[in-house]
């Protein structure tokens, strides 16, 4: 869960497992203070998104590299279940502003509810639904315009 | 300023035991401690009994029996000292420990010796009115020493139903007066 | 749930970390025990496992959590109850050979019509 949240934000192994190892640290130190497994779970993923917002920053991780114009097109359209679709939207997903990025992974990853969201990035809940709309729009778009796939 | 410096010094002299902490009379017990080869030291608080308690499991006699036992209790604290050899602890030593149960409050109600084990063992209950709130049990041998220390509304009935129960044989009368020792180190 | 956002859970599924990642994290956990230990005073820690005990925490934590599902605070909690419990039985165990003794003493001084002090 947690390599996974700091792998899919900042789209690199190496940094997401310092990130990870990071937070595993800080969870022994804490580990007295929580009081439920959801305790538990819901601290991970909260200080995961965290660290790997500030590990993206302090490393000047940008999220557009290359453009989303610049991806290589797809040969022939491709399928749902294709392997190499998958690997473009997470790609796309990696090129998102960050606090969008980190929406979109505790929403489709964590399946986190939109409360939830809000309460882990300490941002309101109407942000969070309107970035969480924004995002899906935004990758939709993206998707149908790369793989030339209606999404 | 001095006077209540004195006063603080002479009731800490008294060592008069806190409601349910661990006692310590003239600091004896630290004192065995430092000299014993084997120590066995049990310390349970109200709040560690409940939280013991919640882990009895009621299909074992012996753990239901215990659970039995402490309900009300507000504490358990057991301190067993093995020596290398005899006479390791001295008369003021005992005389220290007893010193605090010379209170009014507290009744011995038992002194016995067991030839056999060589072992004196001294029970004293404290009452408030008619009300039970405290055991002390002091038990020797030439090379061991045990202070047990129970607060609470615990009854003598309810001690002595500790005997059939935790590996502990009900001894009656008649049978071979060696008694068997039944604690564990 | 749309086809898209199907497409978006895919995308996002979980991603389990490299081999050898709990390792790591023990030897980072190991190590940053060491310091806190070096320069705290003596601590006496739970049962005299504390090294051991940090370690197999970490691997367990680290094992549930790529899973999602974390147990350690309560396999924490019922292993301290479990202790407090042997305590318990042990002070018992203990208590009720005591006043065995007493109790058989007396019943040899009643039965040999001796009285008792």
């Amino acid at each position: 869960m947690v390599f996974s949240i700091a792998y899919h934000f900042l789209h690199n192994a190496a940094g997401a497992e310092e990130v990870a190892q990071d937070v595993f640290l800080e969870l022994f130190k804490r580990l007295g203070t929580l009081e439920s497994r959801e305790h538990v779970t819901f601290w991970l993923r909260r200080v995961a998104c965290h660290r790997s917002i500030d590990h993206a920053r302090r490393n000047k991780i940008a999220a557009a590299e290359v453009s989303w114009d610049q991806l290589p097109e797809p040969s022939g359209p491709a399928s749902e279940n294709d392997p190499m679709r998958t690997r473009r939207l997470q790609q796309m997903i990696a090129r998102l502003p960050e606090k969008m990025r980190m929406v979109v992974i505790l929403r489709y990853q964590e399946d986190a509810g939109l409360e939830e969201i809000a309460d882990m990035m300490k941002i309101p809940l109407n942000t969070v639904k309107s970035t969480l709309h924004r995002a899906h729009a935004m990758l939709r778009a993206k998707a149908e315009q790369a793989m030339g796939v209606k999404a | 300023m001095k006077r209540i410096g004195l006063l603080l010094g002479l009731l800490l002299a008294l060592q008069m035991p806190a409601a349910a902490q661990d006692w310590d009379p003239g600091g004896t017990l630290k004192k065995l401690a430092a000299k014993a080869s084997k120590t066995v030291d049990v310390t349970l608080d109200q709040s560690m009994l409940q939280f013991a308690g919640a882990f009895l499991d009621p299909k074992d006699p012996d753990q239901a029996q215990a659970k039995k036992i402490i309900a009300g209790m507000k504490g358990i604290y057991v301190h067993s000292f093995e020596f290398d050899k005899d006479g390791a602890y001295s008369d003021e030593d005992l005389a220290q420990l007893r010193a605090p149960l010379k209170e009014p409050e507290w009744s011995r109600i038992v002194n016995v010796r067991s030839k056999s084990d060589n072992q004196n063992v001294e029970v004293y209950f404290r009452k408030d009115g008619e009300k039970f709130k405290g055991l002390v049990v002091i038990a020797t041998e030439p090379d061991e020493l045990t202070f047990v220390d129970i607060e609470g509304p615990i009854k003598p009935e309810d001690i002595m139903r500790l005997g059939g129960h935790f590996g502990i044989p009900n001894v009656e009368v008649g049978q071979d007066s060696s008694a068997k020792k039944g604690e564990s180190k | 749930m749309n086809p898209f956002d199907e497409e978006l859970k895919r995308a996002l599924q979980r991603v389990d970390p490299p081999a050898g990642f709990a390792d790591r994290v023990l030897a980072r956990t190991a190590r940053a025990e060491r310091k806190n230990h070096a320069s705290a005073s003596k601590w006496t820690w739970f049962f005299g496992m504390g090294g051991l005990r940090w370690a197999a925490a970490c691997a367990l934590c680290v094992l549930l959590a790529a899973s999602g599902a974390i147990y350690e605070h309560d396999l924490q909690q019922r292993r301290r109850g479990e202790a407090a419990k042997e305590q318990l039985m042990l002070a018992l165990r203990i208590t009720g050979s005591k006043l065995q003794i007493a109790e058989q003493s007396l019943q040899e001084l009643d039965s040999a019509g001796q009285p008792r002090r």
